[in-house]
C-alpha cells in the first residue's frame, strides 16, 4: 500500500521541473566476458541522421527509443540507489536485442557524460546471455 | 466549450494517447503485451464511449500494476501526465454534476497551467539556462537528441540562447492566456509546436500527445472563469 501510494502521489501532485538542471548523462554500454579485455559497446546507439520522414513516424511510434529513454531512468535510479529491479531491467533489455548465444557471459556499466568527459560510475556483475527461466 | 463536451473530448483524445502508448509496447516486447493488451482494449472502449465510468475505473486499476510493473512511469514526464488525465477524468466522472466535478477536471487545467509555468520559473532562475549554456549541454552531451548529427547544435550558441529565451518567456507566460480565448488558443497551438519540435528534436513523440490531450480541460475551465 506504501509503495502504490509513492507511486501515485507524483502522479497527483507533479513537480513540473523539466530540465531544471542538465546532469551528466548515463550511457549504457554492455560487453561479452570471455577472458579477453572486454570491448565496450554502446547500447542502442543513435542514428547519425534521422529524415524528416523518420522524424514524423516517431512521433506515432517510437518503441526502440522510449525503451532508451526508461533504460536512462534506470541508470538514473542505480546512481542513486542500485535497486535489483533497474538492473534486471537494463539486463534483460540488453539480452532480449542480441542474438542467442547460450555460453556467453555478459557485463554491462554505466558511464556518466558531462562537459568535463566521462566517468565510470557502475559496473553489473557478470550474467549468463541466456534469460532466466 | 461546456462541463460535458469537454469531459468526452478528454476521453476521446485520452483514449488514442493510451492506444499509442500501448501499440509501442505490444509490438516491440512479447513480453510486456500481456500487460498492455488489457489498456489497449479499454482504450478501445472508451473510444466507443460504451459505459466510460466503468472503462475509466478499470483503466485506473489497471494503471497501478503499471506503475509497480515499471516501478514508477515508464516515460517520465508523459507518462504521468497522461496518467493524471486519467485519474481527474476518473474522478468528474464518478462525483455528481456540481461544483464536486467541475473541481476535479478543473485540477487537471491548473496542472496543464503550471507543467508549462514552473517549467519556466525553475530555468529562469538557473543561470546556465539564461545564458544558453544549459541548451548547449542537452544537445552536446545529454542522451535526448535523435541523432548525432543534431549534437552540432551544441557549437551554435547564440540561436541557443535564442531558443532558451524564447521557450523561459513563452512558459512564463502562458497563464496569461488565460484572460482571453483567443489568447489561449494561440498558447495552446505554440505550445503543440513547442511539444512537437521536442518530439522531432529530442524524441520526446508522447509528451505531444499527452499534453493535447489535457487542454479541452483549459479550454473548458476559461469558459467557466469568463462566462
Amino acid at each position: 500500500m506504501r509503495k502504490t501510494l509513492s507511486l501515485v502521489l507524483p502522479v497527483l501532485i507533479p513537480s513540473w521541473q523539466f530540465f531544471k538542471t542538465i546532469e551528466p548523462s548515463p550511457r549504457v554500454q554492455w560487453a561479452r566476458i570471455d577472458g579477453d579485455a572486454p570491448r565496450w559497446q554502446e547500447f542502442r546507439p543513435r542514428p547519425q541522421r534521422l529524415s524528416p520522414a523518420q522524424m514524423l513516424r516517431r512521433l506515432f511510434y517510437s518503441a526502440a527509443w522510449n525503451e532508451a529513454l526508461f533504460l536512462v531512468s534506470c541508470a538514473e535510479r542505480i546512481e542513486a540507489e542500485p535497486t535489483a529491479h533497474s538492473i534486471t531491467e537494463i539486463q534483460r533489455r540488453i539480452l532480449a536485442t542480441l542474438p542467442h548465444t547460450p555460453d556467453a557471459t555478459l557485463q554491462f556499466r554505466l558511464i556518466f557524460i558531462d562537459h568535463n568527459g566521462q566517468d565510470l560510475l557502475y559496473r553489473s556483475a557478470p550474467f549468463p546471455a541466456h534469460p532466466a527461466p | 466549450m461546456s462541463l460535458e463536451t469537454a469531459l468526452r473530448a478528454t476521453e476521446v483524445l485520452l483514449a488514442l494517447v493510451f492506444l499509442q502508448q500501448s501499440a509501442e509496447h505490444i509490438f516491440h516486447r512479447r513480453g510486456e503485451a500481456l500487460l498492455f493488451a488489457p489498456r489497449a482494449a479499454l482504450s478501445l472502449l472508451l473510444l466507443s464511449g460504451i459505459a466510460p465510468l466503468p472503462v475509466l475505473l478499470a483503466l485506473s486499476a489497471h494503471s497501478l500494476l503499471v506503475l509497480h510493473r515499471f516501478s514508477g512511469p515508464y516515460n517520465g514526464g508523459s507518462d504521468r501526465m497522461g496518467l493524471l488525465t486519467l485519474y481527474c477524468l476518473t474522478l468528474a466522472q464518478t462525483l455528481p454534476p456540481g461544483s464536486a466535478r467541475e473541481g476535479a477536471f478543473g485540477y487537471l487545467a491548473v496542472q496543464v497551467l503550471l507543467s508549462y509555468f514552473i517549467s519556466g520559473q525553475v530555468k529562469v532562475i538557473n543561470p546556465d539556462w539564461r545564458s544558453g549554456r544549459a541548451l548547449q549541454d542537452v544537445f552536446a552531451f545529454s542522451a535526448y537528441p535523435v541523432s548525432e548529427d543534431l549534437r552540432s547544435l551544441a557549437a551554435r550558441p547564440r540561436l541557443l540562447w535564442l531558443m532558451s529565451w524564447s521557450v523561459m518567456l513563452f512558459e512564463l507566460a502562458f497563464p496569461v492566456a488565460l484572460f482571453h480565448p483567443t489568447a489561449l488558443i494561440a498558447a495552446l497551438a505554440v505550445a503543440a509546436l513547442f511539444h512537437l519540435a521536442n518530439a522531432c528534436l529530442f524524441g520526446l513523440n508522447r509528451f505531444v500527445w499527452a499534453w493535447l490531450a489535457a487542454y479541452p480541460s483549459i479550454l473548458w475551465l476559461q469558459d467557466r472563469l469568463l462566462g
